[in-house]
């Protein structure tokens, strides 16, 4: 084991600015978590970051709501954590920072330059349109109804739901609606319109079909990086993943259930 | 095994990634790769399952093949290999059997003594079948991630 007088070198007189280094290099963690990354991208992106502005020494600490962030230049090293907000999904925001990332390791960019590109990437990364986000998730729901065996029949009504679906959970979400209500009041409204559309089409498969409609609802990025997460070394934040996979899948199926208790008053 | 079926579980695959590739803001010039993936591992799936796997093993079999396949495509697209892997195997998750799972935990409250063995039955089995088959497309999707990284050095 090192002596500990080797693992604190010599303090040079020197101040480098690290809190605004460490900031920066949270932010650009931060805003991978939220874009949907694992916790491995997190690890490496900070450590890309900090290195790139000048760090010499890194080390990551990543929780599901946070990350705590030790960085040292020479005798100097400070501590310093963030807030992680929602964990959602951009896999556009999340190829720029990797591009960003690369030029910050180069040694191409200042810290202020830096946080500029972060800041200009959280505000103008371009996001599909509401409708074709709808469109989109509704042939994909319909696809999963065809795998599920839903009937032609269904099939229709399954993509207009799940289109209405993902425009309410889209303004729902806009307004910061809680996610968990949000899935529920979603769950609810499109296996209720999938049941109906599938009953008036004449589908054999009624039940199928409001299943089909809900399947936008599935956590299935968190599943996946919970496990990873795991694997990587990182069990706690994969727990945390899983746990709220649960969650939302119990709230999912609140809503379905409720669907499925009015459509069978209805009909 | 029958050519159509095959094709049309490879399409809807296709589809279902696509759409969700759409959902995770992926650029449009990126939505083939998605599809691709999708395609893979469904054609894969219902392979295995023609060849009479169980559901798990066919999965486990479809994301290995979409993991590893990722990794040798990995310098031809730019999307990040994690997303290409999660919405190549999106389309297997089970969502419905969680669904059903939890719902049959729900009607345990309102079943009659009679009923109730056979629905906790099929609850569980539903949410064992999810466990399982998460758990292989997860570990799946790992092994080939796990043998071919290369980490960075800190």
């Amino acid at each position: 084991m090192d002596a500990i007088e080797t693992l604190i070198p010599d303090d040079t007189g020197a101040a480098p600015a690290l809190e605004p280094l460490a900031m920066v290099a949270l932010d650009a963690g931060r805003m991978l978590m939220e874009a949907g990354a694992n916790a491995t991208s997190v690890d490496e992106i900070v450590a890309k970051f900090a290195r790139g502005l000048g760090a010499e020494r890194v080390d990551l600490r990543i929780g599901y709501a946070s990350l705590a962030i030790t960085i040292g230049i020479g005798a100097n090293g400070i501590t310093r954590m963030r807030e992680v907000g929602h964990l959602a999904v951009n896999q556009r925001l999340d190829q720029e920072l990797w591009h960003l990332a690369a030029r910050v390791s180069r040694h191409k960019l200042t810290v202020e330059q830096t946080r500029a590109e972060l800041t200009r990437l959280a505000t103008q990364t371009p996001r599909h349109s509401t409708w074709v986000m709808a469109v989109a998730v509704g042939l994909a729901c319909a696809a999963f109804g065809r795998l599920l065996k839903v009937d032609w029949a269904g099939t229709g009504p399954v993509f207009l739901a799940a289109c209405l679906g993902q425009w309410v959970r889209r303004e729902l979400l806009t307004r910061h609606v809680n996610v968990f209500i949000c899935a529920t009041v979603v769950s609810f409204l499109s296996s209720l319109l999938g049941g109906i559309g599938a009953h008036w089409a004449g589908s054999a498969t009624i039940t199928t079909a409001m299943i089909a409609s809900i399947l936008l609802l599935v956590p299935g990025v968190p599943s996946v990086n919970a496990q990873s997460d795991i694997l990587d070394g990182h069990p706690t934040l994969g727990s945390a993943r899983a746990v709220t996979v649960a969650v939302i899948l119990i709230f999912v199926a609140a809503g379905l259930w409720l669907g499925q208790v009015l459509f069978a008053k209805i009909f | 095994m029958d050519f159509l079926f095959l094709l049309h579980q490879t399409v809807c695959g296709a589809i279902a990634a696509a759409g969700f590739g759409v959902l995770f803001n992926i650029p449009f010039r990126s939505l083939p790769w998605c599809a691709v993936s999708g395609a893979l591992a469904l054609a894969v799936r219902t392979y295995c399952l023609g060849q009479g796997w169980n559901l798990e093993a066919a999965s486990f079999a479809a994301a290995l093949t979409v993991g590893a396949a990722v990794q040798v495509l990995r310098a031809r697209t730019d999307i990040s290999q994690n997303a290409l892997d999660v919405v190549g195997c999106i389309p297997m998750v089970p969502g419905s059997f969680a669904a059903k799972a939890i719902l049959g935990m729900f009607a345990l409250t309102s079943t009659s003594t009679g009923d109730a063995s056979d629905t906790l039955i099929t609850a569980v089995q539903y949410a064992l079948r999810v466990t399982f088959t998460i758990g292989a497309i997860g570990t799946g999707l790992a092994i080939p991630t796990l043998l071919l990284r290369v980490r960075v050095s800190r």
